[in-house]
């Protein structure tokens, strides 16, 4: 073996050992490891000016398919589509929430069902799963969790039932299309999927997981859920929704911006418009109708997930490059023996498990070019793969604390609360709870698709 | 210099804790560090052995996650209610003794922070935590590392400089030379010489 993939992978390998220690912050870390790819594994040990240039990927921006894609492609190195369009979306949800959008549809749902709490309960989740198909999960956990609070002071209830469903949904409900979790986007603008190709595939099995959850977490909390005292709830003590609103005229822009983006992504395919253009046009509109607020808008874009995004790609780029990507995808089609059923097993039942320890985005990313080969070598559909791996890598995030963005959010909302959910408490209900939705999705995927 | 806090870093069986209180007596100003845990356990509805359970301790990186400021750490979130609560304080005009809690980096913003790092020799170390625990001098000598390992992990998290350094500190004092009471006759002198300024 020469020298750059010896390199690449001990770059890859303490990359994710740095994430995990997280001594120095994660971002930094994706960056130094990214140009530590470019220099030492492409530029001394490959001395491949090409190889550079395909992970920088910098003339995708110039390209008509970057912005307009009539076919299916494939992306190679740095994601570009994928950092356009989040940083989009971070812009659009920025806008919302100074406008008090989020806080607005939880109180309007709460007042909707009476304040009544088992309707709580069960409208959240199912909002919370909504949501989160076209927000990122962190945005929608930040703010259900702390109306959930509010609610909870208010009726007096435990409120750590009703966040831990959320979070749970948050996450179902991310996996269900192109735009819910980042893995997805990875998948989606490096095999060229669309929207509707998530909705119809993993969409489906998430809807169905969603129905099987609601009745899950309410049979597991049904007696955590009840509220002290008589029951009745006095509407007159609770703040009106529309309190909510810190103003009026941004608060129907957002409104009318956020229906647009889910318009746009919802006709992609048909507007051949890339996640990329749609991520900008967003971005642009928001920003535009934000006036002079646009620059504190632009400040609280979390710059420090893009860059981190970069770095990985890049880190991923070079296994790709040199070669280890394809000897661990050999590796599973070895161990598989061929099997589609075992591939596809493995495939979701090892993100899963990855996911709920590591950060899914890093290893969605690394395992993206894997079932690429795979399916060319096997012969397995992509598609298939596909679904498996973004199946595995945003539900397996669920089953701990640290295994996904919202459950972080969620469980220090609650803390701060006065509501510690330790490692014990979050997997007791949350472990079982993702490994049944792993087992009918694994099912779902079987009967579907082989 | 209308304000005073006088921040209290100190080694494990220093006598730091002593000293603040006697400082806050001397100065007649409220000390913070006990209060700290039953003030959380007031605000959040956590019991008081909860909290105490996950205070100053650092919290374990395999385990947990920091996602845009948010932490699934127990002991990271007490540690910010902590941080929050002496900040409000501060920015609110108080004056106060506070004991650790990374006091001397959090205030660091207050012109009437006296930050102070109280440390001690080994030996005396030891003979004050045989005394005040009841412990022989070997299990001291292991309490004391203990104790003083796990402030300083939970310090280094939270801030950048390091725990105990000098830099940090408007002055460090070896308890262990004048004495608990000579110690806070220097520290008064100096404190009234800070606030003449």
């Amino acid at each position: 073996m020469s020298a750059a993939p010896i390199f690449a992978v001990i770059i890859f390998v303490a990359m994710f050992l740095l994430i995990v220690l997280d001594k120095i912050e994660r971002h930094y870390v994706t960056l130094g490891c990214g140009v530590l790819t470019l220099v030492v594994v492409f530029g001394i040990c490959m001395r491949s000016g090409k190889a550079i240039m395909d992970t920088l990927a910098i003339r995708n921006f110039a390209t008509k398919e970057f912005w307009y894609q009539v076919t299916e492609s494939e992306s190679k190195g740095i994601n570009w589509a994928t950092i356009l369009f989040i940083a989009g979306m971070m812009v659009m949800v920025e806008g919302m929430a100074k406008a008090g959008f989020f806080r607005w549809l939880c109180m309007k749902i709460a007042y909707l069902v009476k304040c009544k709490t088992v309707p709580i309960f069960i409208t959240f989740m199912i909002m919370s799963a909504v949501l989160s198909m076209f927000i990122d999960s962190i945005t929608v956990i930040m703010f259900l969790a702390a109306v959930t609070i509010e609610l909870a002071q208010l009726l007096k209830f435990n409120p750590v039932p009703m966040i831990l469903s959320e979070i749970f949904c948050a996450n179902l409900g991310g996996s269900a299309t192109m735009c819910g979790d980042p893995p997805n986007i990875i998948v989606g603008t490096s095999l060229g999927f669309s929207f509707f190709d998530f909705l119809n595939n993993t969409g489906v099995v998430a809807g169905i997981c969603l129905v099987i959850s609601v009745f899950f977490f309410y049979f597991v909390f049904r007696k955590e859920l009840v509220t002290e005292g008589s029951g009745e709830v006095d509407m007159s003590k609770f703040p009106k929704p529309s309190e909510a609103i810190t103003n009026k005229k941004d608060f129907i822009v957002s409104s009318i911006i956020f229906g647009m983006a889910v318009i746009l992504l919802i006709t992609h395919a048909t507007t051949h418009l890339t996640v990329a253009s749609i991520g900008l046009f967003i971005a642009a509109v928001t920003l535009i109708a934000a006036g002079k607020d646009a620059l504190e808008l632009l400040k609280k874009v979390d710059y420090k997930t893009l860059v981190f995004f970069i770095g990985l790609f890049i880190v991923v780029g070079g296994l790709e490059e040199t070669g280890i990507l394809k000897y661990i995808a050999d590796f599973i089609g070895d161990i598989s023996g061929g099997d589609p059923m075992l591939m596809i097993a493995i495939i979701l039942w090892i993100s899963a498990i990855a996911s709920a320890f590591v950060d899914n985005i890093p290893f969605a990313a690394t395992m993206v070019p894997i079932i690429q080969s795979l399916s060319s070598t096997a012969g397995v559909d992509i598609r298939t793969l596909a679904w498996a791996l973004s199946i595995g890598t945003d539900i397996g995030g669920s089953a701990t604390p640290i295994g996904a963005s919202a459950n972080v959010v969620g469980t220090s909302v609650a803390a701060k609360n006065g509501h510690p959910i330790g490692w014990g408490k979050y997997c007791a209900k949350l472990a079982p709870a993702t490994v049944i939705v792993l087992a009918v999705s694994t099912v779902y995927i079987f009967v579907r698709y082989l | 210099m209308s304000q005073l806090i006088i921040s209290v870093g100190r080694e494990f069986g220093s006598g730091g804790r002593v000293i603040a209180e006697e400082l806050a007596k001397r100065f007649q100003i409220p000390i913070y560090d006990r209060h700290l845990i039953t003030e959380i356990a007031q605000q959040t509805g956590m019991s008081a052995e909860e909290i105490e359970k996950y205070n100053e301790a650092p919290k374990s990186r395999i385990i947990s996650r920091r996602v845009r400021g948010y932490s699934n750490s127990i002991e990271d979130n007490i540690a910010e209610m902590q941080f929050k609560f002496i900040y409000d304080h501060a920015k609110a005009g108080e004056s106060f003794v506070v004991v650790g809690r990374c006091s001397e980096t959090k205030l660091r913003e207050f012109d009437g922070l006296v930050s102070l790092f109280i440390l001690g020799d080994m030996d005396a170390k030891i003979k004050r935590v045989m005394e005040v625990y009841e412990m022989d001098e070997h299990h001291a000598k292991e309490f004391i590392i203990q104790k003083d390992k796990k402030r300083k992990r939970y310090h280094n998290y939270h801030v950048q400089l390091h725990w105990g350094d000098s830099r940090l500190y408007d002055l460090c004092i070896n308890s262990s030379r004048l004495g608990i009471d000579g110690t806070v006759d220097m520290l008064e002198n100096y404190i009234k010489a800070r606030i003449g300024k």
